[in-house]
């Protein structure tokens, strides 16, 4: 699933270690995020979602895969 | 904080206790195996309630580290990643049970090396299976 974490982190001019300080989170988690490698729960996603005041879908993009 | 603590030090004065009985009774009828098994336990509890009580100590000069040390440790993906490396070991150990069990009937080994294997290899699985429906029914 793609995402647009760190789109939205550099746009408000924050570092890694600040946006996982503010969500609680690892930093190591925060970079899994952005590189696509791990995908979070929905508890987290709806964290991110309201820390940046974007709704979920608008920071992860799900495209269903073609049968 | 005062309650863990509280904890270590009693973990780390019943080990030091349990290896301090395992000295004294040495010279007494006490069996090897027995002194041996209470040294061993005494010696593993007293070192465990001290190092958690060195961390504590740690954790309360850099309450910063102590923060991260606790974001670390509840991160979701660690604890995913805990949790799969855990299933996995768990996996590939019931595994090695199995080839114990084979090799042991291959060495003609005692019989009850082969069944004590195969018993924990079946333990596994049923327990494996009482946790699958457990969870069916909670999640």
């Amino acid at each position: 699933m793609e995402n647009r974490l760190e789109e939205l982190r550099k746009e408000r001019g924050l570092r890694q270690e600040e946006l996982a300080e503010a969500l609680e989170v690892s930093r190591q988690t925060i970079g899994s995020l952005e590189n696509g490698r791990y995908n979070p729960s929905i508890l987290l996603a709806f964290k991110i979602s309201r820390y940046f005041g974007v709704p979920i879908e608008d920071i992860f993009i799900y495209e269903e895969e073609p049968l | 904080m005062k309650r863990k603590q509280g904890m270590y030090v009693a973990l780390a004065a019943i080990g030091a206790g349990l290896a301090v009985t395992a000295l004294i009774l040495r010279n007494y009828s006490i069996s090897n195996s027995l002194g041996g098994a209470l040294m061993g336990v005494g010696a593993g509890l007293c070192t465990m309630g001290l190092a958690q009580l060195l961390t504590l100590r740690s954790e309360k000069k850099h309450p910063e580290q102590m923060k991260q040390n606790e974001i670390a440790m509840k991160d979701e993906r660690n604890v995913a990643i805990r949790r799969r490396a855990k299933a996995l070991s768990g996996d590939f150990l019931q595994w090695v049970v199995m080839a114990a069990a084979w090799l042991s009937i291959g060495l003609d080994a005692p019989l009850w090396v082969s069944l004590l294997a195969i018993m924990i290899f079946v333990f596994k699985n049923i327990f494996e299976l009482f946790l699958i429906v457990h969870y069916q029914k909670v999640m």
